[in-house]
Protein backbone atom coordinates (compact mmCIF):
# COMPACT_ATOMS: atom_id res chain seq x y z
CA UNK A 1 0.00 0.00 0.00
CA UNK A 2 2.64 2.29 0.83
CA UNK A 3 5.03 0.97 -2.02
CA UNK A 4 1.95 2.09 -4.55
CA UNK A 5 1.15 5.46 -3.07
CA UNK A 6 4.94 6.22 -3.89
CA UNK A 7 4.76 4.32 -7.22
CA UNK A 8 1.70 6.45 -8.35
CA UNK A 9 2.99 10.03 -8.74
CA UNK A 10 6.34 8.46 -10.47
CA UNK A 11 4.24 6.58 -12.90
CA UNK A 12 1.58 9.38 -13.95
CA UNK A 13 4.78 12.12 -14.45
CA UNK A 14 6.16 9.32 -16.55
CA UNK A 15 3.33 8.55 -18.51
CA UNK A 16 3.24 12.13 -18.70
CA UNK A 17 6.22 12.96 -19.84
CA UNK A 18 6.13 10.37 -22.10
CA UNK A 19 2.60 11.32 -24.04
CA UNK A 20 4.46 14.89 -24.72
CA UNK A 21 7.57 13.59 -26.18
CA UNK A 22 5.70 11.57 -28.72
CA UNK A 23 3.12 14.44 -29.49
CA UNK A 24 6.25 16.80 -30.19
CA UNK A 25 7.79 14.23 -31.85
CA UNK A 26 5.24 13.51 -34.38
CA UNK A 27 4.10 17.34 -33.96
CA UNK A 28 7.48 18.43 -35.61
CA UNK A 29 7.99 15.71 -38.60
CA UNK A 30 4.83 16.50 -39.77
CA UNK A 31 5.65 20.18 -39.75
CA UNK A 32 8.89 19.38 -40.92
CA UNK A 33 7.50 17.43 -44.05
CA UNK A 34 5.00 19.80 -44.41
CA UNK A 35 7.46 22.71 -45.12
CA UNK A 36 9.49 20.30 -46.96
CA UNK A 37 6.73 20.09 -49.49
CA UNK A 38 5.96 23.77 -50.00
CA UNK A 39 6.32 25.70 -53.01
CA UNK A 40 9.87 27.40 -52.81
CA UNK A 41 9.74 30.93 -52.91
CA UNK A 42 11.99 31.58 -56.15
CA UNK A 43 12.39 29.44 -59.34
CA UNK A 44 15.20 27.34 -60.11
CA UNK A 45 17.98 28.78 -60.31
CA UNK A 46 19.58 28.15 -63.66
CA UNK A 47 23.15 30.06 -63.15
CA UNK A 48 23.70 27.81 -59.82
CA UNK A 49 22.38 24.63 -61.62
CA UNK A 50 24.54 25.32 -64.75
CA UNK A 51 27.59 26.26 -62.67
CA UNK A 52 27.31 23.16 -60.67
CA UNK A 53 26.44 21.22 -64.02
CA UNK A 54 29.67 22.53 -65.73
CA UNK A 55 31.63 21.28 -62.25
CA UNK A 56 30.80 17.81 -62.71
CA UNK A 57 31.30 17.20 -66.31
CA UNK A 58 32.75 13.98 -67.06
CA UNK A 59 33.23 13.90 -70.76
CA UNK A 60 34.94 17.12 -71.36
CA UNK A 61 37.38 19.29 -69.67
CA UNK A 62 35.65 22.77 -68.77
CA UNK A 63 38.30 25.39 -68.73
CA UNK A 64 38.55 27.53 -65.62
CA UNK A 65 37.53 30.68 -67.24
CA UNK A 66 33.90 29.43 -67.82
CA UNK A 67 33.59 28.34 -64.56
CA UNK A 68 34.66 32.03 -63.22
CA UNK A 69 32.31 33.20 -65.56
CA UNK A 70 29.17 30.89 -64.39
CA UNK A 71 30.24 31.34 -60.45
CA UNK A 72 29.84 35.41 -61.40
CA UNK A 73 26.80 34.62 -62.85
CA UNK A 74 25.70 32.87 -59.64
CA UNK A 75 26.74 35.43 -57.43
CA UNK A 76 24.57 37.86 -59.17
CA UNK A 77 21.36 35.88 -59.76
CA UNK A 78 22.07 35.41 -55.76
CA UNK A 79 22.31 39.40 -54.96
CA UNK A 80 19.15 39.83 -57.09
CA UNK A 81 17.43 37.56 -54.63
CA UNK A 82 18.69 39.49 -51.46
CA UNK A 83 17.54 41.78 -52.46
CA UNK A 84 13.85 40.58 -53.45
CA UNK A 85 14.32 39.04 -50.04
CA UNK A 86 15.09 42.67 -48.27
CA UNK A 87 12.49 44.39 -50.11
CA UNK A 88 9.98 42.05 -49.29
CA UNK A 89 10.45 41.02 -45.63
CA UNK A 90 9.15 44.66 -44.00
CA UNK A 91 5.83 44.45 -45.12
CA UNK A 92 5.51 40.47 -45.07
CA UNK A 93 6.04 41.01 -40.99
CA UNK A 94 3.43 43.52 -41.00
CA UNK A 95 1.05 41.60 -42.77
CA UNK A 96 1.89 38.25 -40.72
CA UNK A 97 1.26 40.67 -38.10
CA UNK A 98 -1.99 41.62 -38.95
CA UNK A 99 -3.25 38.18 -39.87
CA UNK A 100 -3.08 38.67 -43.58
CA UNK A 101 -1.17 36.30 -45.05
CA UNK A 102 -1.22 32.70 -43.22
CA UNK A 103 1.99 30.70 -41.90
CA UNK A 104 2.94 28.92 -45.29
CA UNK A 105 3.96 31.90 -46.73
CA UNK A 106 6.09 33.12 -44.08
CA UNK A 107 7.64 29.38 -43.80
CA UNK A 108 8.20 29.71 -47.13
CA UNK A 109 10.20 33.35 -46.82
CA UNK A 110 12.15 31.84 -44.27
CA UNK A 111 13.14 28.38 -45.67
CA UNK A 112 14.55 30.81 -48.42
CA UNK A 113 16.26 32.95 -46.15
CA UNK A 114 18.01 30.38 -44.82
CA UNK A 115 18.87 28.78 -48.05
CA UNK A 116 20.43 32.10 -49.41
CA UNK A 117 22.74 32.38 -46.82
CA UNK A 118 23.77 28.97 -47.06
CA UNK A 119 24.48 30.06 -50.90
CA UNK A 120 26.14 33.03 -49.89
CA UNK A 121 28.93 30.84 -47.53
CA UNK A 122 29.22 28.56 -50.50
CA UNK A 123 29.84 31.32 -53.33
CA UNK A 124 32.35 32.91 -51.18
CA UNK A 125 34.06 29.19 -50.66
CA UNK A 126 34.31 28.61 -54.47
CA UNK A 127 35.49 31.76 -55.67
CA UNK A 128 38.30 31.53 -52.71
CA UNK A 129 38.88 28.39 -54.17
CA UNK A 130 39.45 29.89 -57.66
CA UNK A 131 41.75 32.87 -56.74
CA UNK A 132 42.46 33.37 -52.89
CA UNK A 133 40.63 37.18 -52.03
CA UNK A 134 38.20 36.48 -54.46
CA UNK A 135 35.52 35.70 -52.24
CA UNK A 136 35.88 39.14 -50.75
CA UNK A 137 35.05 41.29 -54.10
CA UNK A 138 32.52 38.30 -55.71
CA UNK A 139 29.62 40.24 -54.47
CA UNK A 140 30.83 43.83 -54.37
CA UNK A 141 31.17 42.81 -58.26
CA UNK A 142 28.22 41.12 -58.47
CA UNK A 143 26.26 44.14 -57.25
CA UNK A 144 27.65 45.95 -59.92
CA UNK A 145 26.11 43.92 -62.66
CA UNK A 146 22.72 42.90 -61.05
CA UNK A 147 22.65 46.83 -60.73
CA UNK A 148 23.63 47.55 -64.13
CA UNK A 149 21.60 44.95 -65.56
CA UNK A 150 18.82 46.69 -64.54
CA UNK A 151 19.67 49.90 -66.05
CA UNK A 152 20.20 48.09 -69.31
CA UNK A 153 16.88 46.82 -69.30
CA UNK A 154 15.35 50.52 -68.64
CA UNK A 155 17.15 51.55 -71.49
CA UNK A 156 15.77 48.97 -73.75
CA UNK A 157 12.11 50.46 -72.49
CA UNK A 158 13.22 53.71 -74.09
CA UNK A 159 13.07 52.40 -77.71
CA UNK A 160 9.82 50.58 -76.71
CA UNK A 161 8.23 53.92 -75.45
CA UNK A 162 9.49 55.73 -78.27
CA UNK A 163 8.02 53.54 -80.92
CA UNK A 164 4.54 53.51 -78.71
CA UNK A 165 4.26 57.09 -78.35
CA UNK A 166 5.19 57.98 -81.82
CA UNK A 167 2.10 55.21 -83.11
CA UNK A 168 -0.06 57.14 -80.72
CA UNK A 169 1.36 60.94 -81.90
CA UNK A 170 1.01 59.85 -86.08
CA UNK A 171 -2.33 58.62 -85.19
CA UNK A 172 -3.23 61.42 -83.44
CA UNK A 173 -1.56 64.01 -85.83
CA UNK A 174 -3.27 62.12 -88.71
CA UNK A 175 -6.93 62.29 -87.15
CA UNK A 176 -6.59 65.88 -86.30
CA UNK A 177 -5.48 66.32 -90.22
CA UNK A 178 -8.45 64.62 -91.52
CA UNK A 179 -10.30 66.39 -89.19
CA UNK A 180 -9.12 69.71 -90.97
CA UNK A 181 -9.74 68.72 -94.42
CA UNK A 182 -13.49 67.48 -93.32
CA UNK A 183 -13.83 70.37 -91.84
CA UNK A 184 -16.94 71.79 -93.57
CA UNK A 185 -18.24 68.14 -93.54
CA UNK A 186 -17.37 66.48 -90.45
CA UNK A 187 -18.82 62.76 -91.88
CA UNK A 188 -15.69 60.73 -92.08
CA UNK A 189 -17.07 58.71 -94.87
CA UNK A 190 -17.72 62.05 -96.59
CA UNK A 191 -13.77 63.23 -96.77
CA UNK A 192 -12.71 60.11 -98.43
CA UNK A 193 -15.51 60.50 -100.99
CA UNK A 194 -14.20 63.53 -102.00
CA UNK A 195 -10.86 62.45 -102.09
CA UNK A 196 -12.03 60.03 -104.91
CA UNK B 1 12.04 25.41 -33.22
CA UNK B 2 9.81 23.00 -35.29
CA UNK B 3 10.40 25.69 -38.13
CA UNK B 4 14.05 25.68 -37.55
CA UNK B 5 14.86 22.23 -38.23
CA UNK B 6 12.40 22.11 -41.04
CA UNK B 7 14.14 25.36 -41.87
CA UNK B 8 18.07 23.36 -42.09
CA UNK B 9 16.50 20.17 -43.01
CA UNK B 10 15.52 22.25 -46.50
CA UNK B 11 18.76 24.35 -47.06
CA UNK B 12 21.39 20.95 -46.15
CA UNK B 13 18.78 19.62 -48.51
CA UNK B 14 19.27 22.07 -51.61
CA UNK B 15 22.74 22.64 -50.91
CA UNK B 16 23.94 19.20 -51.66
CA UNK B 17 21.33 19.06 -54.33
CA UNK B 18 21.62 20.16 -57.90
CA UNK B 19 19.65 20.20 -61.39
CA UNK B 20 21.71 18.35 -64.02
CA UNK B 21 21.28 20.87 -66.77
CA UNK B 22 20.96 19.54 -70.87
CA UNK B 23 24.09 21.61 -71.64
CA UNK B 24 27.51 21.15 -73.75
CA UNK B 25 30.35 22.33 -74.52
CA UNK B 26 31.26 23.60 -77.80
CA UNK B 27 35.01 22.31 -78.12
CA UNK B 28 36.79 25.00 -80.04
CA UNK B 29 34.78 28.36 -79.33
CA UNK B 30 34.15 27.01 -75.60
CA UNK B 31 30.55 28.46 -75.71
CA UNK B 32 28.26 26.68 -73.61
CA UNK B 33 25.02 25.30 -75.66
CA UNK B 34 21.06 24.24 -74.65
CA UNK B 35 20.37 20.65 -75.87
CA UNK B 36 16.79 21.05 -74.35
CA UNK B 37 14.80 23.78 -75.41
CA UNK B 38 14.02 25.91 -72.60
CA UNK B 39 14.12 29.65 -73.38
CA UNK B 40 14.97 30.53 -69.66
CA UNK B 41 18.13 28.62 -69.95
CA UNK B 42 18.86 29.70 -72.88
CA UNK B 43 19.00 33.11 -72.09
CA UNK B 44 20.90 32.11 -68.95
CA UNK B 45 23.68 30.73 -71.44
CA UNK B 46 23.81 33.37 -73.89
CA UNK B 47 24.42 35.88 -70.59
CA UNK B 48 27.07 33.09 -69.44
CA UNK B 49 29.44 33.34 -72.87
CA UNK B 50 28.73 36.97 -73.00
CA UNK B 51 30.14 37.31 -70.11
CA UNK B 52 32.79 34.70 -70.22
CA UNK B 53 34.05 36.55 -73.86
CA UNK B 54 34.26 39.89 -71.93
CA UNK B 55 36.33 38.12 -69.19
CA UNK B 56 38.69 37.45 -71.90
CA UNK B 57 39.67 40.81 -72.73
CA UNK B 58 42.94 42.06 -71.41
CA UNK B 59 43.87 43.64 -69.09
CA UNK B 60 41.87 40.75 -67.30
CA UNK B 61 44.58 37.86 -67.20
CA UNK B 62 42.86 34.97 -65.00
CA UNK B 63 39.66 35.40 -66.11
CA UNK B 64 38.40 37.10 -62.68
CA UNK B 65 37.28 40.27 -62.93
CA UNK B 66 38.92 43.08 -61.06
CA UNK B 67 36.88 45.29 -58.23
CA UNK B 68 34.95 47.85 -59.42
CA UNK B 69 37.07 50.85 -58.67
CA UNK B 70 39.45 52.03 -59.55
CA UNK B 71 37.66 52.27 -63.52
CA UNK B 72 40.17 52.29 -66.39
CA UNK B 73 39.38 55.97 -67.90
CA UNK B 74 39.79 55.06 -71.34
CA UNK B 75 36.23 54.45 -72.10
CA UNK B 76 34.83 57.14 -70.03
CA UNK B 77 36.81 59.90 -72.16
CA UNK B 78 35.47 58.06 -75.34
CA UNK B 79 32.28 58.40 -74.50
CA UNK B 80 33.10 61.97 -72.77
CA UNK B 81 34.77 63.44 -76.23
CA UNK B 82 31.26 61.69 -78.21
CA UNK B 83 29.22 63.71 -76.25
CA UNK B 84 30.98 67.07 -76.62
CA UNK B 85 31.00 66.58 -80.43
CA UNK B 86 27.47 65.86 -79.98
CA UNK B 87 27.06 68.89 -77.97
CA UNK B 88 28.69 70.93 -80.46
CA UNK B 89 26.59 69.89 -83.37
CA UNK B 90 23.65 71.16 -81.35
CA UNK B 91 24.95 73.83 -81.39
CA UNK B 92 25.62 74.21 -84.72
CA UNK B 93 21.84 73.35 -85.20
CA UNK B 94 22.74 69.89 -86.94
CA UNK B 95 20.15 68.01 -84.26
CA UNK B 96 19.91 64.94 -87.11
CA UNK B 97 23.83 64.84 -86.29
CA UNK B 98 23.72 65.24 -82.38
CA UNK B 99 21.08 62.63 -81.91
CA UNK B 100 23.53 60.24 -83.68
CA UNK B 101 26.17 61.24 -81.84
CA UNK B 102 24.38 60.78 -78.45
CA UNK B 103 23.00 57.29 -79.67
CA UNK B 104 26.76 56.35 -79.75
CA UNK B 105 27.91 57.46 -76.97
CA UNK B 106 24.91 55.79 -74.94
CA UNK B 107 25.53 52.37 -77.08
CA UNK B 108 29.24 52.82 -75.73
CA UNK B 109 27.94 53.34 -72.24
CA UNK B 110 25.95 50.59 -72.55
CA UNK B 111 28.92 48.48 -73.45
CA UNK B 112 31.14 49.27 -70.58
CA UNK B 113 31.90 45.64 -68.17
CA UNK B 114 29.02 44.91 -66.26
CA UNK B 115 31.13 44.46 -63.32
CA UNK B 116 32.34 48.61 -63.52
CA UNK B 117 30.61 50.65 -61.06
CA UNK B 118 26.93 51.25 -61.99
CA UNK B 119 26.39 54.64 -60.79
CA UNK B 120 29.12 55.53 -63.23
CA UNK B 121 26.82 54.41 -65.73
CA UNK B 122 23.96 55.73 -64.14
CA UNK B 123 25.19 59.33 -63.92
CA UNK B 124 26.48 58.68 -67.71
CA UNK B 125 23.34 57.59 -69.53
CA UNK B 126 21.15 60.21 -67.77
CA UNK B 127 23.46 62.82 -69.37
CA UNK B 128 23.11 61.41 -72.58
CA UNK B 129 19.30 60.49 -72.67
CA UNK B 130 18.76 64.19 -71.62
CA UNK B 131 20.83 65.78 -73.92
CA UNK B 132 19.17 63.68 -76.89
CA UNK B 133 15.60 64.73 -75.85
CA UNK B 134 16.69 67.90 -76.35
CA UNK B 135 17.53 67.20 -79.83
CA UNK B 136 15.01 65.72 -80.35
CA UNK B 137 12.74 68.70 -79.72
CA UNK B 138 15.05 70.81 -81.83
CA UNK B 139 13.47 68.83 -84.73
CA UNK B 140 10.04 67.96 -83.16
CA UNK B 141 10.58 64.52 -82.47
CA UNK B 142 8.45 65.15 -79.41
CA UNK B 143 7.39 61.29 -78.95
CA UNK B 144 11.11 60.25 -78.89
CA UNK B 145 12.29 63.44 -76.67
CA UNK B 146 9.43 62.16 -74.36
CA UNK B 147 10.97 58.64 -74.16
CA UNK B 148 14.23 59.94 -73.92
CA UNK B 149 13.90 62.68 -71.10
CA UNK B 150 11.54 59.98 -68.76
CA UNK B 151 14.60 57.44 -68.87
CA UNK B 152 17.28 60.33 -67.58
CA UNK B 153 14.41 61.27 -64.95
CA UNK B 154 14.09 58.07 -63.64
CA UNK B 155 17.98 57.46 -63.68
CA UNK B 156 17.92 61.13 -61.82
CA UNK B 157 14.95 62.55 -60.15
CA UNK B 158 16.63 65.50 -57.96
CA UNK B 159 18.95 68.03 -60.13
CA UNK B 160 18.11 67.23 -63.44
CA UNK B 161 15.81 70.30 -63.60
CA UNK B 162 16.47 70.26 -67.37
CA UNK B 163 15.04 66.66 -67.90
CA UNK B 164 11.79 67.70 -66.33
CA UNK B 165 11.38 70.84 -68.66
CA UNK B 166 12.34 68.18 -71.70
CA UNK B 167 9.76 65.84 -70.99
CA UNK B 168 6.61 68.11 -70.14
CA UNK B 169 7.44 70.28 -73.26
CA UNK B 170 7.45 67.41 -75.53
CA UNK B 171 4.13 66.61 -73.72
CA UNK B 172 2.96 70.30 -73.94
CA UNK B 173 3.61 70.12 -77.51
CA UNK B 174 1.54 67.05 -78.15
CA UNK B 175 -1.38 68.49 -76.32
CA UNK B 176 -1.34 66.57 -72.98
CA UNK B 177 -1.60 69.30 -70.94
CA UNK B 178 -2.53 67.41 -67.87
CA UNK B 179 0.24 65.18 -67.92
CA UNK B 180 2.72 68.10 -68.51
CA UNK B 181 1.44 70.17 -65.86
CA UNK B 182 1.38 67.09 -63.32
CA UNK B 183 5.27 66.95 -64.57
CA UNK B 184 5.86 70.59 -63.81
CA UNK B 185 4.52 69.95 -60.38
CA UNK B 186 6.66 66.41 -59.94
CA UNK B 187 9.47 68.54 -61.12
CA UNK B 188 9.19 71.31 -58.98
CA UNK B 189 8.77 68.82 -55.61
CA UNK B 190 12.66 68.69 -56.38
CA UNK B 191 13.75 72.43 -55.88
CA UNK B 192 12.41 75.18 -57.30
CA UNK B 193 13.02 76.29 -61.15
CA UNK B 194 12.00 79.44 -62.45
CA UNK B 195 11.84 78.04 -66.31
CA UNK B 196 9.40 75.03 -65.01
CA UNK B 197 7.57 77.26 -62.80
CA UNK B 198 7.15 79.71 -66.17
CA UNK B 199 6.05 76.76 -68.35
CA UNK B 200 3.59 75.54 -65.28
CA UNK B 201 1.75 79.17 -65.66
CA UNK B 202 1.51 78.75 -69.08
CA UNK B 203 0.30 75.24 -69.52
CA UNK B 204 -2.27 75.90 -66.27
CA UNK B 205 -3.57 79.64 -68.56
CA UNK B 206 -3.88 77.32 -71.32
CA UNK B 207 -5.91 74.53 -69.40
CA UNK B 208 -8.06 77.46 -68.24
CA UNK B 209 -8.62 79.00 -71.65
CA UNK B 210 -10.02 75.16 -72.30
CA UNK B 211 -12.56 74.96 -70.23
Amino acid sequence: MNKLSLLAPLVYIAVLVGTLAVFSNLYRKRKASKAASLKPWFGPHYARDVYLTLLHQETSKVPDTILKAALLRRATEDIRRIIALRQAKGSLQQLLQRGSIGDDLWTRFTVAEAEIEEELRDVVLEANAFKEGWGNTIFQTANEMANAQRIRDRTDEVVEQAAAERAWWDEKRKRSERELLGESNSDEDGVLVEKR
Amino acid sequence: MAAQSAQSAQAVQSRDTFLLLPITIDSTTKDITNLSHDPLLSRELEALNNLHRSLKQPPITDGVPPPPVPVHPHRTAMIEKMRNTGNAAFRKQNYREAIDLYTHAIQMALTRPGWEPAPLLRDELQQLYSNRAQAHIGINNWPEGLADANCSIEFKKAGNQKAHWRKCKCLKEMGRLEEARDGLEYGLEFGTDPELSNMLKEVQDMLDRRQ
